[in-house]
């Protein structure tokens, strides 16, 4: 009884090798290597991310520094001649601070240009409605607060309005 | 407004980022102007347009408001 014939379809397309591993041969392959590489992910790296907050932290950064360097240099020299020089000099990097979220403002797109629109209205609405009533009760007694309060109120109700709105557009 | 951007997104196999990323526009602007939550500016849509091929009538559709076609009808 004579040995079947292999069937042809069972035959690999392509052999993998033109001849069985050999430590002292080069096994070839029959095919040109293709890989089929997925896309790449759009790649974003930190900086392009988070750009604008990277450079808005360092900025406020340097503004703490030369505010602590001011206060200092004009607490040990309270009456030089050049004080006024000094103690305006934090205003430089605050100026920074300044352009440079005026520049990531201008960077967002038309929608998130929208939500912050709307939560600057929101903060800044708040904030005057939050502070009447404090200056209302503060005419019946109760205790006064700092002006200071009025800019990190301002800059929460800011964050939260940013929170609402996005939330509105998800 | 209504508009056809997931589907001929989907016949593309373009995933929201990828659309985002042709428009220089950020991915959670392309969801709001889908779910029909934000109408996008009229240079947004002619580069929407633009970036489809297809004109903008063909992938926006705004019903007419009731009092343009009440104002129509009595001219």
């Amino acid at each position: 009884m004579s040995e079947q014939q292999p069937n042809p379809d069972d035959a690999p397309l392509e052999p993998l090798y033109t001849h069985p591993a050999s430590p002292f041969l080069r096994t070839e392959s029959t095919a040109p290597a293709r890989v089929d590489l997925p896309t790449p992910a759009i790649f974003q790296s930190t900086w392009v991310t988070y750009r604008a907050q990277i450079e808005f932290g360092l900025a406020m950064l340097a503004y703490l520094m030369v505010l602590v360097g001011s206060v200092t240099v004009l607490q040990a020299n309270p009456g030089a001649s050049w004080r006024y020089i000094v103690a305006v000099l934090p205003v430089a990097p605050a100026a920074v601070t300044l352009w440079i979220f005026m520049r990531a403002l201008a960077r967002l797109d038309e929608l998130h240009k929208r939500i912050q629109m709307q939560a600057f209205a929101f903060s800044l609405g708040a904030t005057a409605l939050l502070t009447f009533a404090y200056g209302f009760l503060e005419g019946v007694g109760m205790p006064h607060l700092s002006w200071t309060f009025v800019l990190p109120l301002m800059a929460i109700l800011w964050g939260v309005g940013t929170a609402i709105f996005t939330m509105r557009y998800r | 407004m209504r508009n056809r951007l997931r589907v001929l997104r989907a016949e593309l196999d373009w995933s929201q980022a990828d659309l985002a990323e042709r428009l220089g526009v950020s991915r959670q602007t392309v969801n709001a102007i889908e779910t029909g939550k934000y109408d996008p500016s009229l240079p947004l849509a002619f580069s929407i347009a633009r970036t489809f091929n297809r004109r903008i009538e063909e992938i926006f559709d705004s019903p007419q408001p009731a009092g343009l076609a009440s104002t129509r009808a009595g001219l």
